[in-house]
């Protein structure tokens, strides 16, 4: 056992109640393998090989290989753009969470009728295309606008401030966009978490407070990490937002990204800020997969 | 540059799709930007010629290059700008043009043949010229002056736009400065670095695209845009003007290709004919609010547009006007100076 790196994923044939049969597994993970190795694996490792060529001025790929391009990243105007993408990326994580969680939990104690039409709610605003979802919060902040019409009469804001094209505007959007995607995870977890063991622990002298941390948080901690998860990966690669509503420093990796490949015509650039990203993606699910997978075995004991 | 826009884009794709049905018609592929020719027009041509023009629209000459680089085929024409055209004849991706199946290109004005990497006409034809320069609300910049240093005002901070673009945009720094905006001193490069660095405090963002709504909606209240664009809103808010800084501009000559596999160059050249017609240049050039460097076009132009200075720029204006020139191995020094600009606080 200790030596098997996935046991997680060794379970079924462990546990030895269906007939295991490795060319069964083969056939039914080929259509999921297939499809990750085609359209994730191949183009992930064009775009790694690519960051090791040299560009031609013309915008194409060099012959031969050099390491220029990684030396490159070394450029001292990454280090503030890397921090902007992580660092909004991790708030915009956060207060999904705070907002995600109160609602996710309210939703699953609705009563069932109210519980449909809570979840409708929550997914309603994906019938509207995201660009045009933006586009309407140009018009809610726009300078000349209502809100801030309002907020300047109410003294709330300086004359000269605007609500757009500052990072906080950046922040709003990307929490208002991927609020669905931190709800949905929260309230599919609360669902189907005993509530029996809260009124326990309260039974056992715990405040509401220390039952809701200490055994409601816990019991849906999957639901929280799907959560984060699913948070965290799209912000990283932001690109509409922050160029939409960030102003003149509100740059993501994203946009260099863009950049390096619109009016650069530098594609190995591109490749290598590409693959940091991806990287700096896939690392996170790898570390969350070990923590899992070091923890089933524990799990698998008492299942057997 | 006209940039896409979706509607159009997909009006003409089915317009195109529809013509098509059942008829065996010779068929003109043309890749060029959104916007950029009459719809009429080329109504005429298919009617005068018996073909089918299908027309797709690409919204930056990096991205045509690139797509055709992957190994699109099939275009007759392209609508490059002219460093564009430069790049691509090096590469071998277009072939020369028969000046004697073009009896219109005598019309072409050959003061305007020098914003174009090919004077003489080897492998190009200018379509249309466009300049940049700086578009604002008449109620609301009551004291403007046609100048790029009205990015150093803070009166209008946060109501300013710069466009997205290296090049435009260190170039208005460059021409600030009066330096010229191909310059590959570093020393030059690092003082418009410096300015437009000073200017980005008081902008709202880099924009290409947005900065038309943006001003028509008072969301702002001076841009750095291109001519025909902001030409095209005032029709929807007169309160708009566009006016061109002293200190001198970027032109640019977006100009017809034919690339080496065409299938049609046949049509490609009548089509080019076509458009130098000057009944039809002039009926374009109104049309799009640029200007079709066609000589006995000017005549057949509405007043306002022959006396717009934004369209026909005064001789010592345009004395001052450079063509932005595809600098190859020196482009580093600018993608350097913007990747600076970019992470200053």
């Amino acid at each position: 056992m200790a030596s098997d790196p996935w046991p997680g994923f060794a379970r079924p044939r462990l546990v030895g109640r269906r007939p295991a049969s490795a060319p069964g597994e083969l056939v039914l993970s080929l259509p999921s393998l297939l499809w990750l190795g085609v359209l994730f694996v191949v183009p992930t490792a064009i775009i790694l090989a690519m960051a090791f060529k040299p560009a031609d001025p013309y915008g194409g790929v060099g012959s031969g290989w050099t390491l220029a391009t990684w030396r490159s990243l070394g450029d001292p105007n990454y280090p503030a753009i890397v921090w902007r993408t992580i660092r909004l990326s991790c708030i915009a994580t956060v207060a999904c969470l705070l907002l995600g969680l109160p609602a996710g939990y309210a939703i699953a104690r609705a009563p069932f009728r109210w519980r449909q039409t809570l979840l409708l709610l929550v997914v309603v605003p994906f019938w509207t295309n995201f660009l045009v979802r933006i586009f309407a919060w140009k018009v809610l902040l726009h300078p000349e606008g209502f809100l801030r019409n309002a907020l300047l009469s109410a003294r709330f804001i300086r004359p000269e401030q605007t609500l757009m094209y500052n990072e906080e505007a950046v922040l709003l959007v990307l929490i208002y966009t991927y609020l669905p995607f931190a709800i949905l995870p929260i309230f599919a977890a609360a669902e189907k978490f005993d509530f029996s063991l809260v009124e326990a622990a309260l039974d056992l002298g715990c405040n509401r407070i220390k039952a809701l941390v200490l055994v409601f948080l816990p019991g849906i901690s999957r639901g929280l990490l799907t959560a984060a998860l699913v948070v965290f990966i799209p912000a990283l690669g932001s690109y509409l937002i922050p160029d939409i509503m960030g102003g003149p420093a509100g740059e993501m990796i994203g946009n260099k990204i863009a950049q390096r490949v619109f009016v650069d015509r530098h594609l190995p650039h591109a490749s290598a800020l590409s693959a940091l990203l991806t990287l700096s993606v896939v690392a996170p699910m790898i570390v969350v997969l070990l923590t899992r997978a070091s923890r089933s075995p524990a799990g698998l004991r008492r299942e057997t | 540059m006209i940039r896409a826009c979706a509607l159009s884009t997909f009006g003409m794709l089915l317009a195109g799709v529809l013509a098509g049905c059942g008829s065996d018609r010779p068929i003109l592929h043309v890749y060029t930007w959104a916007d950029y020719i009459k719809p009429e027009l080329i109504q005429r041509f298919e009617r005068e010629h018996e073909c089918r023009v299908v027309l797709d629209f690409f919204d930056s000459n990096e991205v045509m290059f690139a797509k055709l680089k992957a190994g699109a085929s099939g275009y007759d024409l392209i609508f490059p700008s002219s460093y564009m055209v430069h790049v691509m004849w090096e590469q071998g991706m277009i072939r020369p043009v028969e000046a004697a199946r073009i009896p219109n290109l005598r019309q072409i004005d050959r003061s305007y043949l020098r914003f174009t990497m090919d004077p003489e006409m080897h492998h190009s034809v200018p379509y249309m010229l466009s300049n940049s320069g700086i578009g604002y609300l008449k109620s609301r910049v009551v004291d403007f002056q046609p100048s790029w240093a009205m990015f150093d005002l803070p009166a209008y901070s946060g109501r300013m736009t710069l466009l997205n673009d290296m090049r435009e945009t260190m170039g208005a720094a460059l021409k600030w400065l009066s330096y010229s905006l191909n310059t590959t001193d570093p020393e030059e490069i690092a003082q418009a670095r410096d300015v437009v660095i000073r200017w980005k405090k008081n902008i709202a963002k880099f924009e290409s695209e947005q900065y038309k709504n943006g001003l028509v909606s008072a969301e702002f209240l001076l841009v750095h845009g291109y001519n025909g664009d902001i030409l095209q809103v005032i029709e929807e808010n007169d309160d708009i003007a566009y006016s061109i800084p002293v200190e001198g501009t970027s032109i640019a000559s977006d100009d017809m290709v034919i690339p080496k596999d065409a299938r049609n160059p046949d049509l490609a050249h009548a089509f080019m004919n076509f458009l130098h017609d000057p009944e039809v240049a002039a009926e374009n050039t109104e049309f799009v609010a640029f200007l079709c460097p066609n000589m006995g076009s000017y005549e057949r132009l509405d007043r306002q547009i022959l006396e717009d200075p934004a369209v026909f720029l005064q001789p010592d204006l345009l004395e001052k006007c450079e063509v932005i020139k595809d600098l190859g191995e020196d482009n580093s020094l600018y993608v350097a100076a913007w990747d600076a600009i970019k992470a200053a606080e």
